[in-house]
């Protein structure tokens, strides 16, 4: 299954993060508790970790690009190998994730 | 030009202002290694040091004070506060002192100093997320300074650092959480000038701070109606800037003033008044909270201050009483 790892939209609907880097790069293998993308709000940095295995196929931003809750930053899959949507599909369920604020 | 958050674009503003004039001091509450309550200013203390970035105790009315004094004596303080409710303690300095130096010594002394302050409701209750912006309007001798982007706040604060006399410099809560672009040379706004957010025939939108977001995004719910709206940003609230103000209104012949403070004695009634001594036959409404001390609870907080729904009925309302309403919408 393809899923999508969305920005949280418990942040708030009026808010923007910038997107500090990606711990994961495209193709690499997540396992449950990694970290897979570090992103800034207007007074902390938060930590995403993955709490659910699965490969990162697809990043949508790049560090220092800006985003809001409820975007898509990413696409992961649970095979490795499966194919993927065309850009701008809804696809699959949304990946579990924990947030580490600081 | 580069994109930055709300904090980045006030502490690129203070930093340059630092370096540039070395009579620049800062004075608040965990401003120096903690960064500022807002993070805006984050950086400053390692870079200009502890004379120059002073942390306060939490007594308003000692750090406005010793601004003032400061500022009397050559330095150019800006003084932060961390609620803009607290600068009630500060206002005996600020007021009695600050605003009325230049007039009471004839121009001997003068105190150029800044008190920046964070209004607005975020859920923090009566006593921490009040808007008293026409407050300070009502005091001779004081600037007032109000921006709704993070670009504005850098060309704002510039200007307020460069002032002679005392400047009232407001931000608000729900500013800092966005970002937005910041010019990427130097860009001073000039005080007194406020910006034409959008553009439309039928009636004027007259915001500050953060209603001016609000009221950009009313704007859009008219335009789908066929109401099309000029959406005016003042920035200053003192000095106002008639001219692009009694410009729209003329355009338009109606202007809906909105503000998050009361509308009593508020910002939007001295407008109101201001303008129609301009324009001849220019039809006024004004919005701002409802009349209650701001709630802490969320609901309540949402119903009393105005949103995007409540200034496009008032909008409709303003133009339906005098017959106004575009004719393919009646």
């Amino acid at each position: 299954m393809i899923r999508k790892l969305v920005i949280p939209k418990e942040l708030g609907e009026s808010i923007e993060v910038r997107l500090l880097d990606w711990v994961k790069t495209e193709g690499e293998l997540v396992n449950t508790g990694d970290a897979v993308l570090e992103f800034e709000t207007d007074k902390a940095i938060v930590l995403v970790t993955a709490a659910q295995a699965g490969a990162l196929r697809r990043c949508f931003f790049d560090a220092g690009d800006w985003m809001k809750p409820g975007d898509v930053a990413a696409w992961l899959s649970d095979q490795p190998d499966e194919p993927l949507p065309a850009r701008g599909d809804s696809a699959g369920e949304t990946l579990e994730v924990t947030f580490d604020v600081t | 030009m580069p994109r930055l958050f709300f904090r980045e674009a006030i502490a690129r503003a203070i930093g340059e202002e630092m370096d540039r004039d070395p009579r620049v001091i800062l004075m608040g509450q965990d401003i120096a290694a903690h960064g500022g309550s807002y993070a805006e200013t984050r950086g400053l203390f390692e870079r200009f040091g502890a004379a120059r970035v002073r942390n306060t105790p939490v007594a308003e009315a000692v750090t406005v004070g010793m601004a003032a004094g400061a500022a009397a004596a050559g330095l150019r303080p800006l003084a932060f506060i961390t609620y803009v409710d607290f600068l009630m303690l500060g206002l005996d300095p600020l007021v009695n002192y600050a605003a009325k130096l230049r007039f009471k010594s004839a121009g001997q002394l003068t105190a150029p100093m800044v008190v920046k302050a964070t209004a607005g409701a975020k859920g923090q209750g009566p006593t921490h997320a009040q808007s008293l912006d026409s407050w300070f309007m009502n005091v001779p001798g004081l600037t007032v300074l109000a921006p709704s982007t993070a670009g504005d706040a850098y060309g704002l604060l510039k200007s307020a650092m460069r002032a002679s006399d005392p400047v009232v410099y407001i931000d608000h809560k729900r500013l800092f959480p966005l970002g937005g672009i910041v010019p990427e040379t130097e860009e001073l706004i000039p005080v007194g000038s406020a910006a034409v957010r959008r553009e439309g025939r039928h009636v004027t939108l007259v915001a500050h701070s953060y209603m001016s977001v609000v009221s950009l995004d009313a704007a859009k719910h008219l335009a789908a109606e066929g109401i099309e709206s000029d959406v005016i940003d003042l920035r200053s609230l003192w000095p106002i800037d008639w001219d692009t103000l009694a410009a729209s209104c003329r355009r338009t012949g109606h202007a809906l003033f909105i503000e998050e403070g009361q509308e009593v004695c508020g910002v939007g009634t001295e407008l109101a008044f201001g303008l129609q001594e301009r324009v001849a036959g220019l039809r006024v409404a004004r919005l701002g909270a409802r009349r209650a001390p701001v709630s802490a609870s969320p609901v309540l907080e949402a119903h009393m201050i105005p949103d995007a729904k409540r200034i496009a009925q008032c909008a409709r309302d303003l133009l339906r009483r005098h017959g106004s309403v575009p004719t393919e919408q009646r």
